[in-house]
């Protein structure tokens, strides 16, 4: 995928060449953590050169993933790979560490070193560290040099995380809930920051998040992971054109049996109202309608946060 | 880098226990001249084990070798070794600083981590065996009297082998246990165990503490090889055991 001065994801997504490769590739990934199931056989495939939103309820099994690819915990069966390497084996999972950026969900740093110990300590593991970037974002996030990390804010610390993680002259980052817990002008900030590095960087964003308007805002590939499985994937604007919401406003009361057509992913039955969620193509569906005496058949498009709910399900 | 990181987790613990240590070694050596005084006051009729602690104790420090090694080696020093041994064995492999998931995700082994981290606290721990202990030979002309600079290191060598065992035990316990009290608890809880069988059943050959404190060559210029190669091995068991815990483990 090739980008070029790109300033929002609309035009990333417009950008998109097709991928040459698979940074990352799960398959059949499982995880137990004492008896619990966490991820239930994870088949992931995410191209390089993308912003990929990793969806899903709080423990869908995203945290685990990335712990697993990260070679931070190991999985139980399956196969992970970032690089074509094997996230797995020590020896190239440190390889793998190497040319990754991470930022874990807790911003957890070392609270007892300042900003500048902070920032002199991580750059001495990475041969590629972006100097240049470093003095912009110290400048940028304004973030004080000789305060310890433990009298930061969260606000701050997430900066702080993320600077570490974007002058690693990283191929990849992988981030973990990137805004959680920071108030909506500092995870905004943060959006942006991230937003701006990629328009100018050739790199991969893999990250999790529960917040749709987040991957909304800034993926332009998207997996929703439930219950420790990916059950969608796909660019974001081909998940879109996809999904479709059928509007039926009838005589009487909406007919109560079953439609045959095939593509519908959910139906709501409301008085004079059927509407239908399709996947797919529309026209058989229309065609029942027509069949059924439907007085309006409206078709509209649906937001990611319909397709999520649906996909997961919960309840609009 | 790395090594930065250790030293800065454990430096307050390792500057809080030399600085007790070396006002420790300096009140041993000031106090002499006033124990002299007082050693015609030991109660001769206490019976049972502690009453024979006392009288040997008040017999040792008739000479100032004697006084050094039964005040210093064998009570003040070897105490105070062994707690400061096992704080710097739990000070957080990676844990209790905080930053535990940022170490991980550096390019670095887990082995490497905690090598390092192993590394820095025997250094420490070398530091707390040697440097107080040294200043006995240095104060000692103040209270008229003189102490051999090579005593002084060999009871330092045996105190460092010894230590390290609990040094180690709590190194492997930090990786088994996520909080830090854990380990913590479970190593002291192995040192009272150990004084109280030491204290019970006078262990001679395989005593850590004995082998700690250099008893045999003070009383008979013997080194305790048997339980200092004890100590090693163990010692070396319990960081193979580290390194198989930590590689194995989920974070």
């Amino acid at each position: 995928m090739k980008r070029s001065g790109v300033s929002s994801k609309r035009s990333f997504a417009q950008e998109v060449v097709v991928a040459d490769s698979w940074i990352i590739e799960t398959a059949a990934l499982r995880k137990t953590y004492d008896g619990v199931e966490a991820l239930r056989g994870l088949d992931l495939q995410v191209p390089s050169g993308s912003i990929y939103g990793f969806l899903g309820r709080n423990g869908a099994g995203k945290t685990t993933t990335l712990k697993i690819l990260l070679g931070i915990a190991h999985a139980t069966a399956g196969d992970a790979r970032v690089f074509g390497l094997d996230a797995s084996a020590p020896r190239s999972s440190e390889e793998i560490r190497r040319r990754i950026g991470f930022v874990s969900e807790e911003k957890d740093l070392y609270r007892f070193m300042t900003v500048e110990d902070m920032v002199r300590f991580t750059a001495r593991f990475f041969p590629r560290w972006r100097s240049d970037l470093e003095q912009r974002y110290l400048r940028k996030f304004e973030l004080p040099r000789d305060r310890r990390i433990r009298a930061l804010s969260r606000g701050m610390r997430t900066k702080l995380a993320l600077l570490l993680a974007l002058c690693r002259g990283a191929e990849l980052l992988m981030l973990d809930e990137p805004t959680s817990g920071l108030d909506p002008a500092i995870a905004e900030e943060v959006l942006q920051a991230l937003i701006g590095h990629v328009a100018n960087e050739e790199m991969t964003i893999f990250f999790s998040s529960h917040q749709i308007a987040e991957v909304d805002q800034i993926a332009d590939r998207t997996a929703i992971v439930d219950l420790g499985r990916v059950v969608l994937d796909g660019a974001l604007d081909d998940l879109r054109e996809d999904f479709r919401r059928i509007r039926m406003v009838f005589e009487g009361d909406a007919p109560s049996g079953d439609l045959r057509a095939p593509g519908i992913a959910r139906v709501q039955r409301k008085g004079r109202v059927l509407t239908v969620l399709s996947r797919g193509d529309t026209n058989p569906i229309l065609d029942e309608a027509r069949a059924l005496d439907a007085l309006s058949i409206d078709v509209s498009p649906v937001t990611l946060k319909e397709i999520f709910l649906e996909t997961v399900g919960g309840e609009e | 880098m790395l090594w930065y990181k250790s030293w800065l987790e454990t430096r307050w613990r390792f500057l809080i226990g030399l600085a007790l240590l070396f006002c420790s070694a300096a009140a041993s050596v000031a106090m002499y001249p006033e124990v002299v005084k007082l050693l015609p006051l030991v109660p001769q009729d206490v019976g049972g084990e502690i009453g024979r602690k006392i009288r040997e104790a008040a017999e040792l420090s008739r000479s100032y070798r004697g006084y050094i090694w039964t005040n210093w080696f064998r009570q003040n020093l070897l105490q105070m070794a062994t707690l400061f041994a096992i704080l710097l064995g739990t000070a957080g492999v990676l844990s209790q600083s905080g930053g535990a998931l940022f170490t991980l995700s550096l390019p670095v082994s887990r082995h490497r981590i905690l090598g390092t981290r192993a590394a820095t606290g025997l250094a420490e721990l070398f530091a707390l065996a040697f440097l107080p202990t040294l200043l006995i030979p240095l104060l000692s002309p103040a209270v008229g009297e003189s102490y051999s600079v090579a005593q002084a290191l060999v009871h330092s060598v045996c105190l460092f082998i010894a230590a390290s065992m609990f040094f180690m035990l709590a190194l492997l316990l930090s990786t088994i246990f996520s909080d830090p009290w854990s380990p913590l608890l479970i190593a002291l809880a192995v040192a009272f165990g150990l004084a109280f069988l030491d204290f019970v059943f006078r262990l001679e050959t395989f005593s850590v503490y004995r082998a700690m404190s250099g008893e045999t060559w003070f009383r008979n210029g013997r080194l305790p090889w048997e339980a200092l190669l004890t100590s090693a091995a163990l010692a070396s068991a319990f960081y193979a055991g580290a390194v198989r815990n930590l590689a194995r483990r989920d974070f």
